[in-house]
């Protein structure tokens, strides 16, 4: 792509998008701001709500309620093909009677642009070119691989030079090493096109790696919006910090209850004691979560740390560490451990629960209280 | 893999029936080409003892070039007329959601079984009105109506199969529904359109009781008629009517034998894989 062709994306604002199918709500008021060039991530599970933003971003779905601004216009009521945007399908959507060349070609040849045989021809060549895909243009969709049909899919995007991506789980239909390499080159080509990018994705790690943001979705409803180190530090509540991370977060229901000036957590026969000085006391007398990630629960005694005796279950090697599962007063911990240390399962270790990993959630709302030994304000 | 007396015992179950079903149209392909007193001989001869083209000749000689002619306008126009009415109307069943859809569809499937004959009154006294008898006009807009409900329903269904998102992508690239259908969805109905097709072609071709209705003139006939008339014409000549026969088959055959590999793949409902 050429740069005078290629300014970059164009900005997107969501305000108070509302949309419901029959009785079930799938958007409740959605606001969302995307800057230009940002490349930004819906993420949740399926039936949160993040395709049906896609979809009323695209202009496929018009929603009940609020407004949709695309480069600080107001496209609500805009046809797709007028918004400036370009989208690709999860089953890339290619046409499989035309070869990639007249995929590639087919947006440039509707009626609206007036575009030369000429042009047409070398504006397909740019693209073929800068995917890698010039070798496959007299190729029909169903001849070429599963990452190929997904570049020519990108590349029909790509060839009407839109301000904004749309990309409805492109690389969920490739195995799992083709989709790393595809999620390393979409972030290249991110970072050399500088368009906007909305990402739609049940990936977590694909959302992390991809993002300058992810808004998190929950039954139409956004959890967080903020940027992927962020979001996974300092997870807004229960929902978004089990949701992050490769492995789920250690969750223990319970209370915090003073023993005399050393306060600790109760979760059934489990009793934690918490090292000296930290917020831990003023949560005393509710119902709390006690969240700890992975690489917050290590073996040993460590200073500043929670410490208790657990029995090792079971060890998974995973190349550079290990994770362990271990048992302690019916509680279940799942911990990480250097790659050669010899765990032998049914043994009793020490295990120290990092206060700088620890996460406090309110259980009637969810909340979060507690980010990283932190109280929030 | 089935073993080798098993396939042997279907490949000979398979031929028992195609000759079964064979028989009658090859026994009178093989006689239409026997002089009419080979014809009757009994014992009968499963081949001409010297063929020859004297009952293709006479029925030459009646003007069965002329009938041809008709029926191939009449189907012709048919055919087209119920594609490019049907097409636009399945799209809109198969991909719109409005109010009266299921009713639509309902009345579809319900006209669909009401036989032809029961409405041939009806049809007469409308057509009569509008001015259309005797015309190939007036045939064709009558097999037309007749046929559009089969050819919408078999292709909303095939529509439907097809993967919503390349309807999608074709308008956000600035194509209207209409190029969208025109070249995106039908291209990728071939099996659906032809199965379509094929049952209008042969409903056309093949109907006797509407055009002997609607047709008066001798000139304007269609196939199935002028063989009708054959047969009282030749009194008991077996030759031209059986000629005639054949010229009435070889059409559907050919169109059959063509198109056998989308036929199928549209009668069971076609999922397109890219």
């Amino acid at each position: 792509m050429t740069a005078e062709a290629t300014p970059s994306g164009a900005g997107i604002e969501l305000r108070g998008i509302a949309k419901r199918y029959g009785e079930s709500v799938a958007l409740a008021g959605l606001d969302l701001r995307i800057e230009p060039g940002e490349f930004v991530s819906l993420l949740g599970p399926s039936g949160s709500g993040k395709t049906t933003t896609l979809h009323i971003l695209a202009g496929l779905l018009a929603p009940d309620a609020g407004r949709i601004m695309i480069g600080g216009r107001d496209v609500t009521a805009v046809s797709p093909d007028q918004r400036g945007i370009a989208m690709v399908f999860q089953n890339y959507a290619l046409y499989p009677h035309m070869t990639v060349a007249r995929n590639l070609a087919f947006p440039l040849r509707s009626s609206g642009r007036n575009l030369g045989a000429a042009e047409i021809t070398r504006r397909v060549a740019t693209v073929a070119e800068t995917l890698g895909i010039g070798h496959l243009l007299e190729r029909y969709p169903r001849e070429i691989s599963g990452g190929q049909q997904q570049r020519v899919a990108l590349g029909r995007a790509m060839v009407r030079d839109p301000g904004v991506f749309l990309l409805d789980e492109p690389l969920s239909n490739l195995d799992a090493r083709l989709r790393l390499r595809m999620r390393h080159d979409l972030k290249a080509l991110h970072l050399r096109l500088r368009s906007t990018i909305v990402y739609v994705t049940h990936d977590q790690s694909e959302a992390m790696s991809l993002s300058d943001r992810i808004a998190i979705y929950r039954s139409g409803e956004l959890q967080q919006y903020a940027a992927p180190i962020e979001i996974y530090r300092r997870p807004a509540n229960l929902f978004v910090a089990n949701f992050m991370g490769d492995r789920e977060m250690n969750i223990f229901e319970g209370e915090i209850v003073a023993e005399g000036a050393h306060p600790a957590f109760r979760a059934g026969a489990l009793r934690l004691a918490f090292p000296e000085g930290g917020p831990w006391a003023s949560f005393a007398g509710r119902k709390l979560a006690l969240g700890v990630r992975p690489e917050g629960v290590l073996l040993g005694v460590r200073p500043d740390a929670v410490a208790c005796q657990a029995r090792l279950r079971l060890v998974e090697h995973a190349g550079a560490e290990q994770i362990f599962f271990a048992e302690s007063e019916g509680a279940q911990f799942c911990g990480k451990a250097a790659p050669d240390l010899p765990l032998r399962p049914g043994e009793t270790v020490p295990l120290s629960l990092l206060a700088a990993e620890l996460y406090l959630f309110d259980m009637a709302s969810g909340r979060a209280l507690v980010h990283g030994g932190v109280p929030l304000p | 893999m089935a073993s080798l007396p098993r396939r042997a015992l279907r490949l000979l179950v398979s031929l028992l029936i195609a000759a079964a079903a064979l028989f009658p149209i090859l026994f009178g392909l093989s006689s239409s080409f026997k002089p009419p007193p080979e014809i009757i001989r009994f014992p009968p001869s499963l081949l001409p003892a010297e063929p020859t083209w004297q009952n293709y000749q006479a029925i030459w000689q009646a003007g069965i070039g002329g009938f041809l002619g008709n029926s191939l306008l009449v189907s012709a126009a048919t055919v087209t007329l119920c594609v490019l009415l049907g097409a636009p109307a399945a799209y809109a069943l198969a991909r719109y959601r409005f109010a009266g859809r299921l009713a639509a569809i309902i009345l579809i499937v319900a006209v669909m079984s009401i036989p032809v004959a029961s409405l041939l009154i009806p049809t007469y006294t409308l057509i009569a009105d509008i001015g259309l008898m005797n015309t190939h006009v007036g045939l064709v807009l009558v097999y037309t109506a007749y046929q559009l409900p089969i050819v919408v329903w078999i292709l909303a269904a095939y529509f439907q199969s097809l993967p919503e998102e390349l309807e999608w992508s074709a308008m956000m690239d600035g194509y209207s529904r209409f190029q969208t259908l025109w070249r995106v969805v039908l291209p990728l109905s071939r099996p659906g359109l032809v199965a379509a097709v094929l049952f209008v072609v042969v409903f056309a071709w093949n109907d006797f009781v509407v055009a002997v209705t609607l047709l008066s003139s001798e000139e304007k006939r269609t196939l199935p008629i002028a063989i009708y008339n054959f047969l009282g014409f030749y009194g008991r000549e077996w030759g031209p009517l059986l000629a005639s026969a054949m010229v009435a088959t070889v059409p559907i055959l050919i169109l059959f034998i063509l198109l056998q590999r989308y036929f199928v793949a549209g009668m069971t409902g076609g999922g397109v894989k890219g």
